[in-house]
């Protein structure tokens, strides 16, 4: 007779898993609620999806978060990648190092501190709060999760490679353009991806540094949570879990489709490369 | 590269979209330029229907902004950077607004309806006059109590909280101001007191009750009555109407003992923009219609005596909120402490949170 085995390591994962997501799905659950509050389900209703739809202010403030994430997220990816590789080809270890520890210390400072010293920083510059400031203070703080996800990349990178571009006479700018970058893209994108969810879901120091009328969705379901969760909020937050997973699906899509082309195509100039000789 | 750039192609796209579609929408509502007015009050602290009659009636744009606490706004409008034309703090947030001079003194020629406030709302200690403030809600801090598990005659001042019975089902809610000053209340002292015995006395009577004490917590007080998680809770009036509303069960007392009369006023902070705006702002809540409709949404108990004669007799009769003029008497308006004893009010707080259990 075999022996049932129990494969620990799953039921490790399946638990965990059931811990993170059964908050999740519990409040998409009442997001259907007819009862109106969270206590008791009473029978399935669309009227808070209606709500948060026909909510001009709500869906402005999504619209302005979103902008937000992908601009702020972009523009940190430029600023980043740069940034990643000046750090990574700094010639003396020591300032190397640095430079890379300085990055880390704003990786772990709280959020609370970077956004009452930005608060503090736009109003001394006179600055207004508001889109502007907003962007600026992502843009800020997603940088250096950008040098993080490149500079992997760069370590992995073959060094003559560059040699070998420069001995056949290109200049630094198409070195970079035809050697570094494409060899760094996965990083590149992962750190986009990683700036943009940290762009919409950043609360404390978005928090200081709106004002004049913009502001984010996190900053905004804080504020009404105060007084009490309405189910609008749920069926809000049940539409941006939705969105969230066609987005990680979209990612994934990107990744895995580019991945098995570029290897097809490796594959491909290698067969060709062995044929030749 | 070819990947990154079709990345920042389609990047950029999104945001293009997005950027015209927020731009129309923004256009749709009808903001433009100088006839926008930005109020800042604590979220959910209007009628949202208000706005919109007051958008149509006077042609500003209303920018809406939300604060949680007294606190967060004072630091938002001292460190300037938005141009707020209306906020409504609490009495002694505007006490301490008057002397950082982050106020600008009314013109009562521009305000029409400073009449039908009722006088004894007006001319408060912490703003003489009302040279900056106008009334907008007043009510008390009280006992709310779940009659499914206390009697009606157990629940009547502030010592009640004591009661063995109570163990593990009393919520407190998070302010030293209030938790302290209940338990000064309760020994007939001033919720105002700068003695230092009466205080260290009320913090020891406090640490007494750490027994009966199940959670001090902030507005999720309301959610967790409402569901009967505990038997009483030490909470606002206007927290407390909303949580009668949905449990039959629960009732609110005003302790004999005294309590906090509180209020929350209009203002003008120094960085109005649009002062006309401001004035007709203030102007159109003044108006009885106006002040009694929001009272009957909000739920809180209006300064408005011509806006309380149009709210139902159940609720103006209620003297759950409504209290006769003996019980008002006998209630405490919050002074500002400065900052030496209000960081004493907060060290003897902390004590108590930290002692309990």
């Amino acid at each position: 007779m075999k022996k049932v085995k129990i494969n620990w390591s799953r039921f490790y994962l399946i638990a965990v898993f059931i811990l993170l997501y059964l908050p999740i799905f519990y409040l998409i659950f009442y997001s259907f609620n007819a009862g109106g509050t969270m206590t008791r389900f009473t029978g399935i209703t669309l009227e808070h999806y209606q709500a948060v739809f026909s909510d001009k202010r709500l869906i402005g403030i999504v619209l302005n978060t979103f902008m937000l994430a992908f601009l702020s997220a972009l523009i940190a990816t430029v600023i980043g990648t740069f940034g990643a590789m000046m750090i990574y080809y700094t010639r003396k270890r020591n300032y190397r190092n640095a430079l890379l520890s300085l990055n880390n210390i704003l990786m772990v400072s709280p959020d609370v501190i970077i956004g009452a010293s930005f608060l503090i920083f736009f109003t001394f510059l006179g600055l207004s709060l508001g889109f502007s400031s907003v962007l600026l203070s992502h843009v800020a703080f997603s940088i250096p999760i950008v040098v993080l996800m490149v500079l992997p990349k760069l370590k992995e990178m073959n060094d003559s490679m560059l040699d070998a571009a420069h001995d056949l006479g290109a200049n630094n700018w198409t070195v970079i353009r035809k050697v570094i970058l494409p060899s760094i893209t996965p990083g590149i994108i992962a750190g986009y991806f990683m700036a943009f969810t940290y762009s919409l879901d950043d609360f404390a120091v978005t928090f200081f540094v709106t004002g004049n009328g913009f502001t984010t969705l996190s900053v905004e379901i804080y504020s009404r949570a105060r007084q009490g969760v309405s189910l609008e909020i749920n069926a809000l937050s049940a539409l941006l879990f939705l969105f969230s997973m066609l987005l990680v699906a979209g990612y994934y899509m990107i990744s895995q489709g580019n991945l098995t082309k570029s290897q097809k195509k490796r594959r491909k100039e290698h067969r060709e490369a062995v044929d030749s000789l | 590269m070819k990947k990154l750039q079709s990345l920042l192609i389609g990047v950029v796209a999104i945001i293009g979209l997005l950027f015209i579609a927020s731009h129309q929408l923004e256009k749709a509502q009808g903001f433009s330029g100088n006839n926008t007015l930005t109020i800042y009050n604590w979220g959910d602290y209007i009628d949202p229907t208000l706005l919109k009659k007051f958008e149509e009636e006077t042609d500003y744009k209303v920018s809406y902004e939300t604060f949680d606490s007294n606190e967060a706004m004072f630091t938002k409008i001292q460190q300037g950077g938005t141009a707020y034309d209306i906020t409504i703090p609490s009495e002694y947030m505007i006490q301490k607004m008057m002397k950082e001079k982050m106020l600008k003194p009314l013109d009562y020629k521009k305000i029409k309806g400073m009449d039908q406030i009722d006088a004894k709302f007006k001319n408060q200690a912490f703003d003489p006059n009302n040279t900056y403030s106008i009334p907008y809600f007043w009510g008390t801090l009280g006992i709310i109590y779940n009659d499914k598990f206390i009697n009606s005659k157990d629940m009547k001042e502030w010592d009640d909280l004591w009661q063995p019975a109570l163990k593990n089902n009393v919520m407190l809610v998070d302010g030293a101001r209030e938790v302290l000053g209940l338990s000064l209340n309760s020994d007939n002292h001033s919720l105002n007191s700068k003695n230092q015995a009466e205080l260290s006395n009320a913090k020891e009577k406090l640490m007494t009750m750490v027994p009966n004490v199940k959670a001090i917590v902030a507005d999720e007080i309301k959610m967790y009555m409402i569901n009967e998680e505990s038997a009483a809770a030490v909470s606002f009036s206007g927290e407390a109407a909303e949580m009668l509303a949905n449990n039959q069960h629960l009732h609110y007392v005003i302790p004999s003992q005294g309590t906090n009369l509180w209020f929350d006023n209009m203002v003008i902070p120094k960085t109005v923009k649009n002062s006309e705006g401001a004035y007709a702002f203030i102007n159109f809540m003044l108006r009885p219609e106006n002040a009694a409709q929001n009272a009957e949404y909000i739920g809180y108990s209006t300064p408005n005596k011509a806006a309380k004669k149009l709210l139902p007799k159940e609720i103006t009769q209620d003297e759950q909120f409504y209290p006769a003029d003996s019980v008002i008497k006998n209630l405490e308006v919050y002074h500002d402490l400065g900052p030496e004893y209000l960081g004493i009010y907060n060290d003897l707080f902390l004590e108590f949170k930290m002692h309990r259990k």
